[in-house]
């Protein structure tokens, strides 16, 4: 029994790869269209499914008379006897244009393990009740119509939209735009207002027409043709028809009598050919305007002072571009300094207000200059000058010839000035200094990042340092520790020194100053306290060598000090061999753990 | 004090290598930025466009050639160029008063909306990206000298640890200021330079169509797709575009 277990054991991996073996041999994918049949009015769900393997969405190829759209991908995980089946369902929207029979695909669909080429059919059929109906935009359609099919630049013009219901058909919600309009060149998107509903009869056929109009400007000429692609909401009747879900957005919910169906129109399209403003007899005091406006100045107050201020309030009123126009400039004079013009909030939409301080700079002036306003008349095709002025006014000479400040109070009005843009900004001059681009930064070179390390390494030496600093001036042991080698080393110049002097006393008195300064500080004793026992006391047990040498050197420094032995007369060579034997003790001694 | 000696030379070799690169391929810049002045002033649009953009291809990064190349392009009429220079120069000055002013009007003759901003990006976009880095970098130089100072000079240790921690707010702060536009390589902008692009809700032919997007718009990429499309942000809304639609705005 004991070995058919063990046996299994082995089995078990075989007998499991096997089974993803069968899982893998499994895959496979499907494509299903539901329903198969469906009205002109009505909409199919194309299915890829990807049985227990994965794959991207396909792309579908374009048929006519079909609007295909990707829907989204969702996935399902059934267990049925023991068996677990998974699925990746990547969906599609189709909506039918007109009837007939239909064939999409072949669609190649890739899965890990192959790629199969699928199709579906999809029969689309009239819609009940109206039997003569071939296409959607036999019973919704939109037309558009323009005022003004040859405006000039800036030149506001209208577009008419109309949208055709064939009686019976009800439409929900509201109506979007999709598109269709240019772009680019157009200043601003068309605002659409409704401004009707009516019934026309075309072909015989009754249509509800559901009215809308948006004003439209234009920024630069050239040909602009729309075409809106808009999209309304059909009410359809969901008894014939089964039900893809509770939370299909698309069909409506599950408990309704009624749904709607997203159409979009089909429509004409509309060229309006924008005319540039013509350059020539263009007079100078032309600052933007089309269409038809009236000017009117006011200049108040008219008796000042030399130095104060006079306002000069211009009002531009009519139909045009009005939010296009830059204000008039009143003529440059010595006697007459000019503050910058500012616009000014209007409460109507139909006029526009500027306001300019100027200041009398003498009591020689005698009036503000005249102001022209010119603007191009786009219904008679040409220019239009209108000058007020000049104002007089009276100047009084300034009571003081002193110096004299004069300021400009800030009014509500000013306050609320608003910025004027109706052209870019001009070019930039040359730069000071010409930067190239080599690639990489500076700022991301490895050289630069690395180079970013040495202040935290600098910081961390400095760290180090100091906190060694603050360990020596606490521990006076480790610090005699610390600094026992450096006192010998100069110990040992003095050695050196005597040697070269044959200077015997002065030797043996540096040698013993090396040797007892080094032992000293090494075994933080004080001065009287270092003797040979008491150095031999701290040395390790295994180190009989060096303490043979330290008896040896001790002793004999000590008799030659205090002339104890008997007296003699050493060679250079023999000093300096004693002077070898203490650097070598004394080395072996620094290795040492004392 | 050799470490120091060190220091000094790596930094002035780095910096007289930089200088000499910089040099080379200049002598000819002024001439032809005069050049291309002048023919935009002339009307001459292609030749100003033509001389520009043969400054940038060898390898002139000045915000003024950008903006003048910006300038010409929304003169010529192509707009999504214009945008995408006039981008290209915001990323260097974004505080450029002319920059600014030229880059909204561009966007508003293009239908387009300007890219959606938080507060913190608001408050990064005050400085430029390398104007961040170098504050960042001088925030963490001063701040180790004084920390540096602090450990070196007992009796001001405590006034200079405190002192350090203004470069270190100042760091922090940088790095923070930096990180949106750090993001800018993540998840680049783009314009969009042809018409006709619509956002969909997914990343296949015939998916639903969510939004337009107008030519000389600028979006945000979100993800990319092994098969040539990248989702996209424009005006707050996520869609998918096909990848030859845009132009990549960070070189």
């Amino acid at each position: 029994m004991k070995f058919e277990i063990r046996n299994l054991k082995f089995l078990t991996p075989i007998i499991g790869s096997l089974f993803l073996a069968a899982s893998a041999f499994a895959a496979d994918v499907q494509l299903k269209m539901e329903p198969q049949l469906i009205s002109l009015m009505d909409r199919a769900v194309l299915k890829i499914e990807f049985i227990d393997t994965n794959g991207d969405a396909p792309a579908i190829p374009d048929i006519d008379g079909l609007d295909i759209r990707y829907q989204g991908k969702s996935s399902q995980t059934q267990m049925i006897n023991w068996k677990t089946t998974s699925k990746v369902i990547h969906s599609y929207i189709v909506t039918p244009a007109k009837t007939g029979d239909f064939t999409i695909g072949p669609i190649e669909c890739k899965y890990k393990g192959g790629k199969k080429e699928l199709t579906a059919q999809l029969r689309v059929i009239k819609p009940d009740g109206d039997k003569e109906a071939q296409t959607i935009s036999d019973m919704l359609f939109s037309r558009i119509r323009t005022d003004k099919e040859k405006p000039f630049v800036h030149e506001p013009f209208t577009l008419f939209l109309s949208i055709y219901a064939k009686e019976g058909l009800q439409l929900a919600g509201n109506i979007s735009f999709r598109g269709g309009i240019p772009e680019t060149g157009i200043d601003g998107e068309p605002e659409w207002k409704m401004t009707g509903q009516s019934r026309e009869v075309i072909n015989g056929t009754i249509y509800n027409v559901h009215r809308l109009q948006g004003r439209v400007e234009t920024l630069t000429a050239g040909t602009f043709s729309f075409s809106p692609s808009i999209q309304v909401n059909v009410v359809v009747p969901r008894e014939k028809r089964r039900s893809h879900g509770f939370d299909d957005a698309f069909f409506g919910d599950f408990f309704g009598r009624q749904e709607t169906r997203p159409v979009v129109l089909s429509c004409n399209t509309q060229e309006v050919d924008v005319q540039p403003i013509p350059l020539e007899r263009r007079p100078p005091s032309y600052t933007g305007g089309i269409g038809k406006f009236e000017f009117e100045v006011e200049v108040s107050p008219t008796e000042v002072k030399a130095g104060e201020p006079v306002t000069v309030k211009m009002r531009i009123s009519g139909e045009g571009n009005l939010a296009q126009i830059t204000a008039p400039s009143i003529q440059e004079n010595p006697d007459i300094k000019l503050y910058e013009v500012r616009s000014v909030p209007s409460e109507s939409n139909r006029e526009i207000r500027f306001e300019q301080v100027v200041i009398p700079r003498s009591d020689n002036v005698k009036e503000i200059p005249a102001i022209s306003f010119s603007y191009f008349n786009a219904l008679t095709a040409d220019y239009r000058t209108i000058t007020k002025g000049p104002f007089p006014v009276t100047v009084t000479a300034a009571e003081s010839q002193g110096a004299q400040v004069i300021a400009v109070i800030p009014t509500d009005a000013e306050n609320k000035t608003k910025i004027l843009g109706r052209d870019i900004v001009y070019l930039k001059s040359m730069p000071k200094r010409w930067i190239t681009a080599n690639g990489t930064a500076w700022y991301f070179s490895k050289r630069f990042l690395a180079l970013l390390v040495l202040p935290i390494l600098l910081l961390a030496v400095v760290f180090m340092a100091t906190l060694k600093r603050d360990a020596l001036e606490v521990d006076v042991a480790r610090a005699r520790r610390h600094k026992a080698p450096k006192a010998a080393r100069k110990n040992i110049q003095q050695v050196e020194h005597a040697i070269r002097k044959k200077d015997e006393p002065a030797f043996y008195e540096a040698l013993w100053k090396t040797l007892t300064e080094y032992f000293g500080n090494r075994l933080n004793l004080a001065a009287g306290e270092v003797s040979l026992s008491a150095v031999l006391s701290r040395l390790p047990g295994e180190t009989k060598q060096e303490a043979e040498t330290l008896t040896m050197l001790f002793d004999r420094i000590e008799q030659m000090r205090y002339g104890v032995g008997e007296p003699a007369d050493h060679s250079k060579q023999e000093m300096k061999e004693m002077l070898a034997q203490t650097t070598r003790i004394l080395k072996r001694c620094e290795r040492m753990k004392l | 004090m050799k470490t120091g000696i060190a220091i000094t030379a790596v930094f002035v070799l780095l910096s007289t290598g930089v200088a000499s690169a910089a040099a080379e391929g200049t002598a000819d810049f002024p001439q032809q930025f005069i050049k291309a002045q002048e023919a935009y002033d002339a009307g001459n649009l292609t030749g100003s466009l033509s001389i520009y953009g043969s400054m940038i291809s060898n390898g002139c990064h000045n915000v003024e050639v950008y903006y003048n190349l910006a300038n010409a392009c929304f003169k010529n009429g192509d707009l999504p160029e214009a945008v995408l220079n006039y981008r290209r120069a915001w990323y260097q000055q974004p505080r450029d008063p002319d920059i600014n002013a030229n880059l909204r009007f561009a966007l508003n003759a293009a239908g387009a909306v300007p890219p959606v901003t938080n507060l913190f990006e608001r408050a990064s976009a005050v400085r430029s990206m390398k104007e961040w880095i170098e504050a960042a970098i001088a925030a963490y130089l001063i701040g180790i000298l004084s920390v540096i100072l602090a450990l070196l000079i007992r009796p001001a240790k405590s006034v200079l640890l405190k002192t350090s921690l203004i470069p270190g707010a100042a760091m922090l702060i940088s790095l923070g200021c930096l990180w949106p536009w750090m993001q800018l390589e993540t998840y680049p902008e783009f314009v969009v330079v042809r018409s006709g692009a619509t956002a969909l809700f997914g990343p296949v032919e015939g998916s639903t169509a969510h939004y337009k997007i107008p030519p000389g718009a600028i979006v945000r990429q979100r993800d990319i797709d092994s098969k040539g499309w990248m989702e996209i942000e424009y005006d707050g809304k996520t869609g998918w575009i096909k990848r030859d639609l845009i132009s990549r705005v960070s070189p």
